[in-house]
């Protein structure tokens, strides 16, 4: 069972649910689920969007995963976020497949929560992984009962039938699924062991996983029709703008006064929150007929606060915290704490370590946070889009201080994701607004600036590697010890995982530390860094630490092999033996460290690694990862062509490689779309985005300072996915993790300088070249 | 009071004229395929296009539009199938699709002054939309098969 | 709307300098001077029947009335506008604000018991029908040069306007300033009065160019330094000077754009407020196309577009506009081009290039090119702040189109920043100075926050 899917019956059993509730019982046809409600002015969520949305009466509907109309439509419900990765697409991709369902009568319908979903959370690339089984599943039992039906409305035996394409045929003669679900009137249901033991297809039989799509949702994002959570819109709405307190906690409010803010026409009225939840403390929000006048009186309101005390915090103070957590050999969670690691580095003829770190990065995902929430017939809404909806409808529901089941999150596309919208704290402050003016309608969008200062951004980290040498080079036992601040502890503490020493720990601030090459004793050591805790909510960022666990080994396995005299790609692959812990397991990681040596090995080859005849201060780098997590490794190999002016010291990454082994690839176009998309984040965070703190806050508010990659600064990319027919792995990360160390290796490679802060500025490269002696002016 | 033409219509807005046209649009016009990223122009989504040429809505004040005419990602077809977004779904560009609407119409415009654009081309026009799904691999493609799709339309018609 | 369009009028920033040099007039005085300075009142006369002028004469007037912006300085702008020509123009001076008269045939409140000689006599010597001085916000210093017969049409255009009781606020000058007998000092001391007179060394296009230049359309009233008495220096003709927070540039060989402002330039700038080469016309400039030289014969507008390329001597210096423009499309996609890491270009980036951009050979209409405008060329970054903090509405500059307000969006500093590297990267010219500090004097001068956006 994988970490989501413990932690998914874990909450289950917290809300007092059966395990029963998760398997799949073929339930009696029921639309109540479908948009039972009323969205006034808003088109669900339905993709391809159709004329009328309500599916006809009587729908087959095997089980809560999707249904089978009358008229022949497949509707799939995704209870994932989507945010860009087509997700309801590749889902229903599955459960279609399985199902042998006409892909043309396919629509997906994102709902709204509901207990009988579970756990709804959308990240850490886990979705296609953790509803394979389950899509699939869902998928066999309907097409059993349609082959079953079928088959008596044919007037043969099943046996004699197969299905295809939506019919169930039977030599020249068939029937297809909407006339069997009109006639026949299935209503099957099937015990959790029956649906187990249902036989799944092969995956030679895959008609449509694996082949070209076209994604659902895309039409809808090319002509303005898509809704996300900014575009929700009730009758007798009025907008709210927060006004940020100096401090993420601890502010509290001293006196407000509003005569300038009354001058703005359209300006309603201030609430000071009172948040039971903790949430947002401290906090103002100015309500205004208009968002305009909302905008203006938030400036024009003078609230005085006594700050909490974090006021005066630097990035610095943050990283220095952290320096002392590593200096302190008894703090922290052990995550590998093998027998013999203090003896192999005290024994060791050279203990090789170093020190690396890493800015802050914004989320900015480019729609900022809003939510819109009511009171309507005792049934508290907040319509936004969220990506874990089961971690803060509760959190809602504590700050409304009314049950979870008076709470609902109605589903709308999201305008970005990466991680942002896991915490959901931006849909607290909505539903405490509209409570203190009654339960009217309100909705609540933050300014860009204001959404960079509340952002749950990714906190800046420091982390040592150390690595005992033997005489002959090579290495016996390995440390590495991260501080950073803990997103998983401050926003779902019983989510988080136990280490080997007992402790608990947020696996989302060391996951990558935890590599598969066999380096002797490991010990792996995170620490949380409480004081960037205190001072801003750490959040979970795309790829989350291993968007930056391996900047440091990566980076350090090669550091490695320079003062050993070895060549990195050879040290790497003879590190990647496979032995031990490190041979893998079925069903997640089969092969185990043999399959991130063959993407090394392809990445090689096809980069033309080591090879000399490249211009002058031009060299390619390469770095290798897990992807994600150990649990659900998606095998990675990077690597950057970098050109470095010795005279400016600016660094341009001229082409990326990448190429990865991630199980069976379900979409191979939106595979590439989400590896594109996470290469040239791990670009962005490498060369051109970060920001720090300053007094208590992010620095950088808006694009005026805070700077992420644009069109111009893509280079050429090459990406390669090896076949395979493992189970599949999360895409949505994995590109992100080596592009930083791949670059900082090539750096080194170019101009024989160690960067070993994130992001790599032209200050640094030619502060490093000086001190080499190398710069030219 | 504010008149101009949107999407082929007369419309009047009764707002106060300092108003962005961006919340103009999405919040007292219903047309929400324009949308608010960074409120500083500078990430482009909320590009729409005042006569003919794309425009940051975001801080374009009422006042600096009257009598002009505005089109917005709903009005630039009437299906949806202007050939830069035929371009856009066959590549399959969007990802979240937040920017979209303002990547379509500042490339729209792109494809007016550079009817077959370079490399360069597209670097210097597009610059300015920020994309944060990163699609940009995606979007040069499809503006050059716009470009090809749309002089094709033109050697034709 | 109208507030934001002409609110910044042209006489508003005529006077303003004006009055700086009048209280120097106060040392002047003597009885000699009281007889230099008295005028006799002109008797009052019924307002003339519409039916005593021809229409082919109230057209000539249109177009008169039109070539000297009348309508600009007297029409009311602020509490909301006001009818055309009948006066209430707010001009604010250090002094106090001051306030343009009623032009309309009114008897009571406006000029519609003026005989004709007396029209005649405040164009040719700034002096009222009652005798008293004009001020010389009123740029009588120019109308001097026109003919009889402009005067008379035009007379007969206002006269045949719809008649306007509406008074005018009161000036609020403090004494002395509002002795009206000391604006004959300086009349003494700057006043030449003559009808224009033609130079036989030009052609008849070139004349009448100079004739409205000089004369009604009163080009040096803005484009001219004045001295510290507010009169416009001979010696500088056209240098270009500060008018009201914008430069009014050289429309001479002084000016600095790197390509000429030819004879088409000036046309297309005139008529149609925009020059392909040069950019829109922004900020006061903006109505002189727009509202006035878009209306008269297409000839008058190039006789003025003629004029002054000879002025600035567009013929002998046009052989460098090849290289000049192909180097300005090289700075053009400056920073813009492949990966770039520097924050500033990263702003320009952001906020500017998507419209400011440009690809050889040539600057597309619409996208005006800063490599190649005014706003990065002259010695103060004054317009370039004026422009990113209004924009420009889709009235002004090109019709139809309009440039953002950047008052919220951008920072002083981001502004400063914006200015530097544009000053490094677009043009040959040595950095400009106290960059941020002059961005805030700059919006300190923004009367009304344009766009009511975020940050
Ligand atoms: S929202 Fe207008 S440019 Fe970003
Ligand atoms: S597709 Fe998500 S921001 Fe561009």
């Amino acid at each position: 069972m994988g970490k989501l899917e413990r932690m998914a019956a874990r909450m289950d059993r917290a809300a007092g649910l059966g395990p029963t509730r998760r398997g799949f019982l073929l339930t009696a046809a029921g639309t109540s689920f479908l948009f039972g409600f009323a969205r006034p002015g808003q088109a669900a969520q339905v993709f391809p969007r159709m004329a009328d949305d309500q599916p006809a009466g009587g729908v087959f509907e095997p089980t809560i995963w999707c249904s089978i109309a009358p008229d022949g439509w497949v509707n799939v419900n995704v209870i994932r976020a989507e945010m860009g990765q087509h997700v309801g697409t590749a889902l229903a991709r599955i459960i279609a497949d399985e199902m042998e369902a006409d892909w043309d009568k396919v629509r997906i319908t994102y709902v709204d929560t509901d207990p009988k979903w579970g756990l709804m959370v959308t990240g850490g690339s886990w979705s296609v992984w953790m509803t394979w089984d389950q899509f699939r599943q869902a998928g066999a039992a309907a097409r059993t009962v349609m082959v079953e039906e079928g088959a008596k409305l044919l007037g043969v035996a099943p046996t004699a039938c197969i299905a295809r394409n939506g019919s169930v045929i039977a030599g020249s003669r068939s029937i297809t699924y909407g006339d069997i679900v009109s006639r026949a009137h299935p209503d099957r249901r099937f015990t959790p062991e029956e649906m187990a033991k249902l036989p799944l297809k092969p995956a030679a039989e895959h008609r449509l996983i694996g082949r070209e799509v076209k994604a659902l949702d895309i039409p809808a994002k090319t002509d303005g029709t898509a809704i996300y959570g900014i575009d929700a819109k009730l009758e007798g709405m009025v907008y709210a703008r927060p006004k940020l307190p100096p401090t993420r906690y601890g502010s509290k409010v001293v006196s407000v006064d509003e005569t300038e803010a009354k001058k703005i026409k359209g300006y309603i009225r201030y609430v000071v929150l009172h948040d039971p939840s903790g949430t947002v403390p401290g906090w103002v929000a100015v309500l205004a007929s208009s968002y305009p006048a909302a905008i203006r009186a938030t400036d024009a309101l003078k609230v005085t606060w006594t700050a909490g005390k974090t006021a005066n915090v630097t990035e610095q103070d943050i990283i220095e915290h952290g320096r002392k957590q590593i200096a302190d050999k008894n703090g922290g969670s052990r995550v590998f704490n093998d027998a013999g690691v203090d003896k192999a580095l005290a024994g060791a003829a050279k203990v090789f370590e170093q020190t690396y770190t890493c800015s802050s990065v914004l989320h900015y995902q480019l729609e900022p946070m809003n939510a819109l929430a009511r009171l309507h017939d005792g049934l508290w809404e907040v319509h936004c889009g969220n990506q874990w909806q089961s971690l803060f409808l509760p959190v809602i529901a504590k700050a409304l201080e009314v049950p979870e089941s008076k709470v609902v999150m109605r589903s709308y596309l999201l305008g970005g994701g990466f991680g942002r919208r896991l915490n959901g704290d931006y849909a607290v402050p909505a539903a405490l607004i509209s409570k203190a003016i009654g339960g009217k309608p309100v909705k609540l969008v933050f300014t860009r600036s204001d959404d960079a200062q509340f952002d749950s951004i990714r906190s800046p980290s420091i982390q040592t590697v150390r690595a005992g040498l033997t005489k002959d080079g090579s290495i016996d036992g390995w440390e590495h010890h991260a501080s950073a601040g803990w997103p998983t502890r401050v926003m779902a503490e019983p989510f988080m995982s136990k280490g080997d020493d007992g402790k608990a720990y947020d696996q989302f601030a060391i996951a990558g530390a935890d590599h598969w090459y066999s380096v002797g004793p490991m010990l792996v050591r995170a620490l949380d860094n409480d004081l960037a805790d205190d001072t801003f909510r750490p959040g979970w960022l795309r790829s989350v630490s291993s968007g930056w666990t391996p900047w440091a080994h990566e980076s350090f396995m090669d550091e490695v092999a320079h003062a050993t005299g070895k060549d990195p790609v050879a040290l790497r692959l003879s590190l990647l033996d496979s032995k031990g812990r490190n041979a893998g397991s079925a069903p997640d990681s089969v092969g185990g460290a043999s399959r991130q040596a063959t993407v090394l090995k392809r990445l090689v080859e096809k980069c033309g690694y080591g090879k000399t005849d490249l211009p002058k201060d031009t060299a390619i780098g390469i770095a290798t990862t897990f992807g994600q997590e150990r649990g659900m490794p998606t095998w990675t190999a990077g690597a950057a062509r970098v050109r470095v002016d010795r005279r400016t010291g600016v660094v341009t990454c001229e082409k990326i490689w990448l190429v990865l082994d991630a199980g069976t690839i379900i979409d191979p176009d939106g595979a590439t779309a989400q590896t594109e998309g996470g290469a040239l984040w791990g670009l962005s965070m490498a060369l051109f985005e970060g920001t720090e703190i300053e007094n208590g806050n992010v620095r950088d508010r808006n694009l005026n300072t805070y700077t992420p990659l644009r069109i111009a600064d893509v280079p050429e990319m090459e990406i390669e996915f090896l076949p395979s027919t493992e189970k599949p792995m999360g895409l949505g990360e994995p590109g992100v993790t080596t592009i930083a160390p791949a670059i900082g290796n090539a750096i080194f490679n170019a101009v024989g300088v160690r960067l070993r802060h994130l992001p790599i500025r032209p200050a640094d490269v030619l502060k490093a070249l000086q001190a080499k002696g190398g710069a030219t002016s | 009071m504010t008149k101009f033409k949107l999407n082929g219509r007369d419309v009047v807005v009764d707002v106060p004229e300092d108003t962005p046209l961006l919340w103009a649009l999405r919040d007292d016009l219903d047309q929400t395929g324009t949308k608010f990223g960074c409120g500083v122009g500078q990430c482009g989504a909320c590009t729409v296009l005042v006569g003919g040429r794309a425009t940051r809505s975001c801080i374009t004040p009422l006042s600096s539009i009257e009598g002009a005419e505005v089109t917005t990602i709903e009005g630039l077809d009437p299906q949806g199938r202007h050939p830069v977004q035929e371009a856009w779904k066959e590549i399959q560009v969007p990802q979240c699709g937040y920017c979209q609407s303002g990547q379509i119409m500042q490339a729209v415009s792109l494809l007016k002054d550079y009817p077959d654009p370079t490399d360069e081309q597209i670097d210097g026009v597009m610059g300015g939309s920020l994309c944060r799904c990163m699609t940009y691999v995606r979007i040069r493609k499809a503006i050059k098969k716009a470009a090809a799709a749309l002089r094709e339309e033109t050697s034709h018609g | 709307m109208k507030d934001r369009l002409h609110g910044n009028g042209i006489g508003g920033r005529v006077i303003k300098r004006i009055l700086a040099g009048v209280a120097a007039v106060g040392a002047l005085g003597g009885l000699g001077f009281l007889y230099y300075a008295w005028y006799p009142s002109i008797a009052p006369v019924p307002r003339p029947a519409a039916s005593s002028f021809s229409a082919a004469q109230i057209e000539r007037g249109r177009i008169v009335a039109a070539e000297g912006y009348c309508a600009e300085c007297h029409t009311r702008t602020d509490m909301g506008g006001g009818p055309e020509l009948a006066g209430d123009y707010k001009m604010d001076t250090p002094f106090g604000a001051i306030y343009s008269s009623n032009i309309t045939p009114d008897e009571k409140t406006g000029i519609g018991n003026w005989s004709e000689a007396a029209f005649h006599r405040a164009m040719h010597l700034g002096v009222s029908r009652e005798g008293e001085h004009l001020i010389p916000a009123f740029p009588f210093d120019h109308f001097t040069k026109m003919t009889d017969q402009d005067i008379s049409d035009l007379y007969a255009y206002i006269m045949t306007r719809p008649a306007v009781s509406m008074a005018q606020r009161p000036n609020e000058l403090p004494f002395p300033l509002s002795l009206r007998i000391l604006q004959a000092g300086w009349k003494l001391l700057y006043f030449w009065p003559g009808v224009y007179k033609p130079d036989p060394r030009h052609d008849a296009l070139w004349n009448r160019g100079a004739y409205l230049a000089e004369g009604n359309a009163h080009c040096g009233a803005c484009h001219t330094p004045r001295d510290f008495m507010g009169a416009e220096k001979r010696s500088s003709d056209y240098e270009g000077a500060v008018v009201d927070n914008w430069i009014a540039p050289p429309l001479n060989e002084h000016n600095p754009t790197p390509t000429t402002w030819t004879e088409d330039e000036l046309f297309q700038y005139l008529r149609f407020g925009v020059a392909p080469l040069h950019g829109p016309a922004g900020g006061p400039m903006s109505p002189v196309p727009h509202r006035f030289l878009s209306t008269v014969p297409e000839e008058d507008v190039h006789a003025i577009a003629h004029y002054f390329a000879d002025l600035d001597h567009a013929s002998e210096r046009q052989g460098h506009d090849k290289a000049a423009l192909a180097l300005a499309m090289e700075q053009s996609k400056a920073g813009l081009i492949g990966p770039n890491t520097d924050p500033d270009a990263k702003l320009y980036q952001g906020a500017c290039a998507a419209c400011h951009y440009n690809a050889a050979p040539t600057p597309v209409l619409g996208r005006p090119d800063l490599a190649l405008n005014n706003a990065l060329w002259l010695d103060e970054p004054t317009n370039l702040y004026q422009v990113i903090l209004h924009g420009l509405t889709a009235e002004e500059g090109q019709s139809g189109i309009a440039m953002p307000s950047f008052y919220n969006a951008l920072s002083d500093q981001d502004m400063a920043r914006i200015a530097a590297y544009l000053r490094r990267t677009r043009t040959t010219l040595p950095p400009w100075t106290d960059l941020e500090k002059k961005a805030a004097a700059v919006r300190k001068t923004v009367q009304h926050v344009p766009v009511n956006s975020s940050h």
